[in-house]
C-alpha cells in the first residue's frame, strides 16, 4: 500500500491535524498545492473534484490524471488497459504500481502480462482521491513503481447519495447507485461509524463489427468506524465481467480492403474477469505516532482468448491460445511512523512490514473458438514477497527538507517443484530546497525494481533474474510564484537492468536488455479565474536499450538495433475546464499521444496521434444534472496500439511482416442523468 | 555527505527535543442581538484541524468557499452542536459560513427568541476527532452575566448559565 504507508507524513491521505508536513487547507478550489509537501517533482495528488470533471471512456483512464500517462486499451473492453508513462510502453502495468484502498491492483506472475493492472473494478464515483508518483524515490512503494505509483483511495462516506444512469451510442449503458450511512454517535469520541455502499452494471460494444457485449456488475460495501487517522474499515468488493474481443489486425488487411477498421478476425476471442476481495484498515494517531495496519485476501479469475497471429503457427486450427489465471492473493502492511517538530523543524521515521503472497493457477492453451486444442504450459505457482523499509524525513527550515530511505525485498518464486528467490535492497534519497517565495527545487535519486514472471525465473535454461533493478536520478522544479499557475518541471534518468519486452506474436513478455530512457516533463496548472481552469501537460523521453551483442538478451539477427518497441517518445494533454456558477459546465481536453518505435532498428514506427474528448453538464435542479460525454469528437481514425510482428491470415499463402493495429473508439456520445439525494 | 550529516545530527535532536505543542482550540459566541431580536451563535475553528477533520471522514478534500462543501460541515456541526431545553432541542439557524486560510466561522441563530433559561449545551466539535480540542463558549444577553464554559472530550454537555 504505496501510498497509505507515506500517507501519515506527507500527502494528505492520512492528514493528521498535527502533522507537521500536512498541506495547507484548500479554499481556492485548486489543484492541491504540494508545495512544502512533496519529495519530488513527479508527486502529487488529483482531487475527487478535478477526477469528476474528467471525461473517461472506461475506468482504466481515471490514472490518465497522473501528468503524463496514457491509458488505452488494445482488446476488449474487459481486458486490462495498456499503460504508458516515462517513456515505457507498460504493457499491462509492468513499472506502473496500482493500489485501491491499499490493495495492490498489479498481478505478478500473471498467465499473460507481468504486472497485470485491470482497473475494470473501480468505480469513479467512490474514489476520494488520486495520489502517484513518479520515479523510483519512495521507500514503501516497492515492485513495478519504477516509473511511477498511483493509488486510488475510496471515500468511507459520500456527501450525498448518488443516482445515475448512462445511455450512449454503441450499446452503451450503466447504472449506478452509491450511497453511505453515519451511524449513531451517542459516544461522541469514536467518530460515526458509516456504510458506504455502491452498485454498478455497464454494458458497452464499442465500435466494433462485432460488439464487444461487454457485462460487468460491481459492487462495494464498506463499514468504517471513527476516522481514517483513528479509526477502522471493513471492505468487501465484487467485479464481474465478460466481453467478446477484436484484438489487433493486420493493417495489410485493412489496405487490401479485406477487412474494415473496426472488423476482427477470429470472433471467438474474448473473455470474463471476476474479482472479489475482502480488505481492512486500520489507524491510529496521536501527536507523535501514527500506526497504520491494512490486510487483505483478493480473489481474481481470468479466462482471456486472443489470436494476435491468425493462422500463422496453426493453419488448419488457427492460432488461438487461453491464458487462464486464477489465484488467491493475500497480504498485509503495516507500517509505525514517530514524528515530532520544534519550532520550524520537524522530522518523522517511519518504519513498516509488508508481506504478499500469491497462490496461482495459470495456463498456456492452444485453442480454437474457446475449445481447447493443447495444453503449452500449466503451473502452480507460489510467490511469496516480504519487506522491510526504513523512512527518514526531515524538514531543517521552511524552504529546506529531505527524505531518506532504505527498502528491502525477499522474494521467494516456487513453480512446480521449481524454486528461485532473490533478495535486494533498494534505497532512495530526496532533497527538497525553496530558497525563493512559492518555488522548490527537487533532487532524487533511487533505487527501484521489478520481479519478473516465477516461470522465467525458474526455467533450467537461461533464468531471468528474478528482481530486476532499476536507477533513477532526477532534477525538479515547481513553482506557484505566479498566482494561480502551478508549474512543475522534471528531468530524469531512468536505467533498468532488463527490460521487460512485448513479443506481440506469442501474447507475451520477456525480461530483455538494459535500457536507459532521457525524458523531461512539464505540466501546468492555471486557475486564473474561480470558474476557469486550464491544464498543459507535456512530456517527452527518450529511450535505449543498452545491452551489446556480448550481454545477455543481445539482440540476436535481424533483432539489431537499440530503440525499445512501443517506447512512446512523447504525451500531452491540453484540457480546459469551465465552472461557472450557473448551472452550466464543462470541459474540454486533447490528448496528444507520441510516436513509438515498432522494431529495434527504428526502421518502423508507429504515429502520433491526437484525440479530443469533451463534456457538457447542465444543473436542471439543485441535486439533479445532466451530463454530455463526447469522445474522439474529431473523429480521427488513429491506432490505440501498433505492433510490428509477423501474421498469416486465412488464404494467404505465407507469413508477412507488417504493422497490426487497434483503433481508438469512433466518435460516440453518452448521456447521462445524475441524482443526488 | 552533509545531508548524512543533517540526519545524525536530526537523529540525535529527536531524542533530546522539548516537548512541541499544537493548539486546538474553537471559540463559540452566543450573544443577543437586540436589533433583531435574535440569538446569534457564531463558531471560530482553526481552517486547518476543519479541513483534517473532513480529510478523515471524507478521505477527500473540500472546497470550503464552495456551498455544496459548505454543507458537509453544516451536517457535522449541526451534530456536534445542539442546545436543549428539558431534553427538547432549540432550533439553531444555519445562517451561513465564511472559509479562509487560517479559520472558518460559522453563523447560526435561535430566531427571534432569547436564550431560554435552562439550556444545556452539547458541543462536541471536533473533540470527537481532536482528544486536545478545547472549545470555549461566551455566552451573554440582556439580564444575563457574561460567562465562559470550556468544553472539551471529556465535558461535552454542560447547562449554559
Amino acid at each position: 500500500m504505496p501510498a497509505l504507508a507515506l500517507a501519515g507524513l506527507l500527502v494528505p491521505a492520512a492528514a493528521y491535524a498535527d502533522d507537521p508536513f500536512m498541506q495547507r487547507v484548500l479554499v481556492e478550489g485548486a489543484r492541491a498545492s504540494q508545495l512544502g509537501a512533496a519529495d519530488s517533482a513527479g508527486m502529487g495528488s488529483v482531487t475527487q473534484r478535478q477526477l469528476e470533471a474528467r471525461t473517461i471512456y472506461r475506468p482504466g483512464e481515471l490514472l490518465e490524471a497522473t501528468p503524463g500517462l496514457v491509458a488505452s486499451q488494445h482488446s476488449g473492453e474487459g481486458k486490462a488497459n495498456q499503460f504508458y508513462l516515462r517513456g515505457f510502453n507498460l504493457d499491462h502495468g509492468t513499472d506502473l504500481r496500482t493500489t485501491v484502498d491499499g490493495m495492490p491492483v498489479n498481478q505478478r506472475s500473471h498467465a499473460h502480462g507481468q504486472g497485470w493492472t485491470d482497473l475494470n473494478f473501480i468505480i469513479p464515483e467512490l474514489v476520494a482521491r488520486l495520489d502517484y508518483s513518479k520515479g523510483p524515490y519512495n521507500a514503501s512503494t516497492g515492485d513495478f513503481s519504477s516509473a511511477g505509483a498511483t493509488a486510488v483511495n475510496y471515500s468511507s462516506r459520500l456527501p450525498q447519495d448518488q443516482a445515475s444512469a448512462t445511455a450512449g451510442q454503441n450499446g452503451y449503458g450503466r447504472a449506478l447507485l452509491a450511497g453511505s450511512r453515519d451511524g449513531d454517535d451517542s459516544g461522541g469520541t469514536g467518530g460515526p461509524g458509516a456504510w458506504l455502499y455502491a452498485l454498478e452494471a455497464v454494458h458497452n460494444d464499442g465500435p466494433f463489427t462485432r460488439g464487444d457485449n461487454y457485462r460487468k456488475l460491481n459492487a462495494v460495501l464498506r463499514y468504517s468506524s471513527g476516522f481514517a487517522n483513528n479509526g477502522y474499515s471493513i471492505t468487501a468488493m465484487a467485479y464481474r465481467g465478460a466481453w467478446n474481443a477484436t484484438d489487433q489486425i493486420p493493417q495489410r488487411a485493412v489496405d487490401n480492403g479485406l477487412l474494415g477498421r473496426f472488423d476482427g478476425i477470429d470472433l471467438t476471442d474474448g473473455g470474463q474477469a471476476r474479482r472479489f476481495s475482502l480488505s481492512a484498515a486500520w489507524a491510529r494517531s496521536d501527536e507523535r505516532n501514527t500506526t497504520r495496519a491494512n490486510a487483505y485476501i483478493i480473489n481474481n479469475r481470468l479466462e482471456l482468448f486472443s489470436n494476435f497471429t491468425y493462422f500463422l503457427d496453426d493453419p488448419v486450427h488457427g492460432d488461438q491460445f487461453a491464458q487462464p489465471d486464477r489465484r488467491v492473493t493475500g497480504g498485509f502492511d503495516v507500517s509505525h511512523s514517530w514524528h515530532d517538530h520544534m519550532d520550524d523543524m520537524a522530522w518523522s521515521t517511519t518504519l513498516g512490514l509488508q508481506a504478499q503472497n500469491d497462490n496461482i493457477f495459470n495456463a498456456l492453451l492452444h485453442t480454437e473458438a474457446r475449445q481447447v486444442l493443447a495444453t503449452v504450459r500449466a503451473d502452480h505457482i507460489v510467490e511469496t514477497s516480504a519487506a522491510l523499509y526504513l523512512q527518514q524525513r526531515l524538514r531543517v527550515t521552511p524552504w529546506l527538507r529531505g527524505e531518506a530511505g532504505v527498502r528491502l525485498d525477499r522474494y521467494r518464486f516456487a513453480v512446480g517443484a521449481a524454486r528461485a528467490g532473490e533478495t535486494l535492497a533498494s534505497p532512495s534519497i530526496s532533497l527538497a530546497f525553496g530558497p525563493w517565495s512559492r518555488t522548490e527545487f527537487y533532487l532524487n535519486a533511487g533505487r527501484g525494481f521489478h520481479s519478473n514472471d516465477a516461470r522465467g525465473v525458474t526455467q533450467a535454461q537461461d533464468p531471468a533474474t528474478p528482481l530486476a533493478r532499476s536507477r533513477g536520478l532526477e532534477f525538479g522544479l515547481r513553482s506557484e510564484a505566479l498566482k494561480g499557475l502551478q508549474t512543475v518541471l522534471a528531468l530524469y534518468r531512468l536505467d533498468f537492468d532488463s527490460e521487460l519486452v512485448y513479443l506481440g506474436d506469442a501474447g507475451s513478455t520477456e525480461a530483455g536488455r538494459p535500457s536507459r530512457r532521457y525524458g523531461i516533463e512539464f505540466s501546468n496548472y492555471y486557475k486564473p479565474f474561480k470558474w476557469l481552469s486550464l491544464d498543459a501537460d507535456l512530456a517527452f523521453a527518450s529511450g535505449r536499450f543498452r545491452g551489446t551483442a556480448s550481454s545477455p538478451g543481445a539482440p540476436s539477427a535481424g533483432e539489431s538495433g537499440n530503440r525499445i518497441p512501443g517506447a512512446v517518445e512523447g504525451v500531452a494533454q491540453l484540457a480546459a475546464t469551465i465552472t461557472p456558477s450557473g448551472p452550466w459546465a464543462g470541459s474540454l481536453r486533447l490528448r496528444w499521444f507520441g510516436p513509438r518505435p515498432l522494431v529495434e532498428d527504428n526502421s518502423v514506427r508507429s504515429k502520433a496521434s491526437s484525440t479530443v474528448n469533451g463534456r457538457l453538464a447542465y444543473k436542471l435542479a439543485t441535486r439533479t444534472t445532466l451530463e454530455l460525454e463526447g469522445f474522439n469528437l474529431a473523429n480521427r481514425q488513429v491506432s490505440a496500439i501498433d505492433y510490428f510482428y509477423e501474421s498469416r491470415l486465412k488464404g494467404e499463402a505465407e507469413a508477412s511482416a507488417g504493422i497490426h493495429f487497434h483503433p481508438i473508439e469512433a466518435r460516440s456520445f453518452r448521456l447521462s442523468l445524475n441524482h443526488a439525494f | 555527505m552533509r545531508f548524512t550529516a543533517i540526519l545524525a545530527a536530526a537523529l540525535l535532536w529527536c531524542s533530546t527535543a522539548a516537548q512541541a505543542h499544537n493548539f486546538h482550540v474553537g471559540l463559540t459566541e452566543i450573544s443577543f442581538n437586540p436589533r433583531t431580536g435574535s440569538t446569534e451563535v457564531v463558531h471560530t475553528y482553526t481552517a486547518h484541524d476543519v479541513e483534517a477533520l473532513l480529510m478523515n471522514l471524507y478521505q477527500r478534500q473540500f472546497d470550503l468557499g464552495l456551498e455544496e462543501d459548505q454543507a458537509v460541515f453544516r451536517r457535522y456541526l449541526e451534530k456536534q452542536f445542539r442546545i436543549s431545553v428539558n431534553g427538547k432541542p432549540v432550533a439553531l439557524q444555519w445562517v451561513g459560513m465564511q472559509a479562509n486560510v487560517d479559520s472558518i466561522n460559522v453563523f447560526q441563530e435561535i430566531e427571534k427568541t432569547e436564550l431560554p433559561a435552562g439550556a444545556v449545551l452539547m458541543d462536541g466539535v471536533l473533540t470527537d476527532f481532536l482528544p486536545q480540542q478545547v472549545n470555549n463558549v461566551n455566552v451573554s444577553g440582556p439580564g444575563r452575566p457574561a460567562a465562559s464554559i470550556v468544553f472539551s472530550r471529556e465535558r461535552r454537555e454542560q447547562p449554559l448559565p
